[in-house]
């Protein structure tokens, strides 16, 4: 593991130990210990019951998202792409509430239903925005920006349909929120995202020769059309997989990759492979400060996790806009 | 520019025409279906006694005057908004105008408890007006001329981050999610209670600010350096643009709530129609913006009964596609 990596894996480290200790319940250092070690003590059940499930699914989801934006960011040679960007994040919105709005409540068909319309919201945004130029990464982008904003009048509509009271559950949940998750949550996302992350590691040399055109990838053997495709669609899985546990966290995606690659290529090299893991070591440690934050930012009041990262995220996209201006990339 | 051809304002003719059928089915058709007979008698010898006259003075009228002048502004706004800015998908509501109102709503929902129709659009003309500014600043109507891209992301994270705080405020108190989640979708249907003349007067003066400016604007299409040398003052231009937009958005943000869209599609097919001049195009989508948003008001009334589909979605239905055709026509230089 290089440097750049075991920096990032620090900062992991240290912000998931942050966000067991802090809280309504401030534990020090040797109470997190005991409770860490032995389950027991005055931090045993805030570890065991309230944040070490939330701080693990956090920290997966995070993951998850943070590798999905990544491989997007490669794949499409543009670091303007993430699924949030695409539409994926507005889409996952709108398929959970129409799962919701027709009746079939519970919380396993709302997360399929999320997942689902994340997933064919970025489909759909892929194949509208390919044109005879191929698919130009700028026009991905403004494409899946005019569908982001379709699906979120959509709705907002359904959210109009909604009762009081479940409305306000529905809002919670299309923020993108880490309240009340157990370890079945945290369970779920490592199962579903691991071999996902493990696949996309395998498909790593591939990624390499993607990044240095398509005509020298197709010229030493690559199956061009073919590996963007495969990797194009860990992307939406990984980010389906986060949707289904945290809901439509936004930005997470978009700011873990270029956080990383600065990170990284301040300590060394940053190849493909190493990105991929600075990014999803990222995506981890900004879900799990973000929650943390969101949790202490109204004392009394609990935000949710995506408010934050919403805060945060906007201001990272104007950045990386400027960024991209001032190389001539736009 | 001295003068509208012929051609142009046989287009514009017809295309009043067609503003007039809108309205005549807009004060028409709802629940309570209405024939052109009676409608017409409501409006030339009004019963206070007959029901039906009472649904059209009341209720149908001002939602159509709102309609009409909401949908005025949003479509001049939107030449506005294109030809200073020189991007095709320059858009009042893509570029964080609604969701400067909307955050001035809920703002005003959280910390006063305001839930009247009157005060929420009191408060979203701020609201929207102030957005309009911050983006126009933000998107580089300024030095060097930003690329159009730069532009709608610019829109995109303003209204993410907006919506983020949107986000908050209704989660901490549930009376403003109440709020906030009716009026958001964008609506005619409280119109009677909203300040319509004033708005009317403000979108008026946007209106005919923005038509000055038309030949001004013409120059600046050829470029800075050409615009100053045909004598136009580029800076004078660009902070009445600013002013006239930030009138027109507000006024129409205020009566109708967050439409979106539909100042993307109104100058699209006033170029189409009248070609690229300013204002000729100016004339021609405050004609199509009004005529697209009472025909999309209408069919959202008729769409699902016994409920209505509110004009924002409707809009957002309709103009989704359009601006997805315009970013595919797009030249975007070489692939990456």
């Amino acid at each position: 593991m290089s440097r750049g990596l075991s920096l990032l894996a620090a900062a992991l480290l240290l912000a998931c130990l942050l966000g067991l200790a802090v809280g309504e319940v401030l534990l020090g250092p040797a109470d997190l210990w005991r409770g860490l070690l032995t389950g027991e003590g005055p931090g045993g059940f805030t570890l065991r019951v309230l944040r070490g499930p939330r701080v693990a699914t956090g920290a997966l989801a995070g993951a998850a998202l943070g590798m999905s934006g990544a491989i997007f960011q490669s794949v499409l040679r543009n670091p303007l792409a993430a699924p949030d960007v695409m539409g994926f994040t507005a889409g996952a919105g709108l398929g959970a509430l129409a799962v919701a709005g027709f009746g079939a409540g519970a919380g396993l068909s709302v997360t399929l239903g999320a997942a689902a319309g994340g997933a064919g919201a970025a489909v759909a945004v892929a194949l509208l925005a390919l044109t005879r130029e191929g698919l130009v990464p700028l026009r991905l982008v403004l494409v899946g920006i005019g569908a982001g904003f379709t699906l979120t009048a959509l709705t907002g509509f359904a959210m109009t349909r909604l009762p009081g009271p479940e409305a306000m559950e529905a809002q919670r949940w299309l923020s993108g929120s880490l309240a009340a998750r157990t370890w079945g949550h945290a369970g779920q996302i490592a199962l579903t995202a691991l071999p996902l992350a493990l696949l996309t590691a395998a498909l790593v040399p591939a990624l390499a020769l993607l990044e240095m055109g398509d005509d020298l990838a197709a010229g030493l053997g690559l199956r061009v059309q073919r590996a963007r495709a495969g990797l194009a669609a860990l992307g939406v899985a990984l980010a389906a997989a986060a949707v289904a546990v945290a809901g439509p966290v936004p930005f997470i995606a978009l700011m873990a990759g270029p956080l990383a690659r600065g990170a990284l290529r301040r300590a060394g090299t940053a190849g493909p492979g190493a990105v991929l893991a600075g990014a999803a070591l990222t995506g981890a440690t900004i879900a799990v400060l973000a929650d943390l934050a969101a949790r202490a930012a109204v004392p009394g009041v609990q935000l949710p996790l995506g408010v934050m990262t919403g805060i945060l995220g906007a201001p990272c996209l104007l950045w990386l806009l400027t960024r991209e201006m001032e190389r001539g990339g736009l | 520019m001295t003068g509208l051809h012929a051609r142009t304002a046989l287009t514009l003719a017809a295309l009043a025409a067609a503003l007039a059928g809108a309205a005549l089915l807009a004060l028409m058709v709802g629940t309570r279906p209405l024939a052109p007979a009676q409608a017409w008698a409501a409006l030339v010898q009004p019963d206070a006694a007959d029901p039906a006259h009472v649904v059209l003075r009341q209720l149908r009228l001002p939602r159509l005057a709102a309609g009409l002048v909401a949908g005025a502004a949003l479509g001049m706004a939107g030449v506005l908004m294109q030809a200073v800015t020189r991007n095709p998908l320059a858009e009042p509501g893509l570029l964080g105008v609604n969701a400067g109102a909307s955050f001035a709503v809920v703002l005003g929902a959280f910390l006063f408890g305001v839930n009247d129709s009157a005060a929420l659009s009191a408060l979203a003309f701020p609201g929207a007006a102030l957005a309009a500014a911050a983006v126009f600043v933000l998107g580089g109507a300024g030095r060097g001329g930003a690329g159009p891209v730069r532009l709608t992301l610019a829109g995109a994270a303003l209204t993410a981050l907006l919506m983020s705080l949107v986000g908050a405020l209704v989660l901490v108190r549930t009376e403003a999610l109440e709020v906030w989640r009716f009026w958001v979708v964008g609506s005619l249907a409280d119109a009677g209670s909203r300040p319509l003349a004033m708005m009317a007067m403000v979108a008026l003066a946007g209106g005919l600010l923005a038509l000055a400016l038309g030949a001004a604007l013409d120059a600046l299409a050829l470029g800075e350096e050409a615009a100053r040398s045909l004598g136009a003052r580029t800076g004078w231009v660009r902070a009445g643009t600013l002013a006239a937009v930030t009138a027109l958005c507000g006024a129409a943000v205020s009566l109708a709530g967050p439409v979106a869209f539909l100042g993307l599609m109104a100058p699209h097919l006033a170029r189409a129609l009248v070609g690229p001049g300013v204002r000729p195009m100016l004339l021609a989508a405050g004609l199509i913006g009004p005529l697209v948003l009472l025909l999309a008001d209408v069919a959202g009334r008729v769409a699902l009964p016994p409920g209505e589909v509110r004009v924002g979605v409707m809009t957002a239905l309709l103009g989704g596609p359009v601006f997805i055709l315009v970013a595919r026509r797009m030249r975007l230089g070489a692939p990456a």
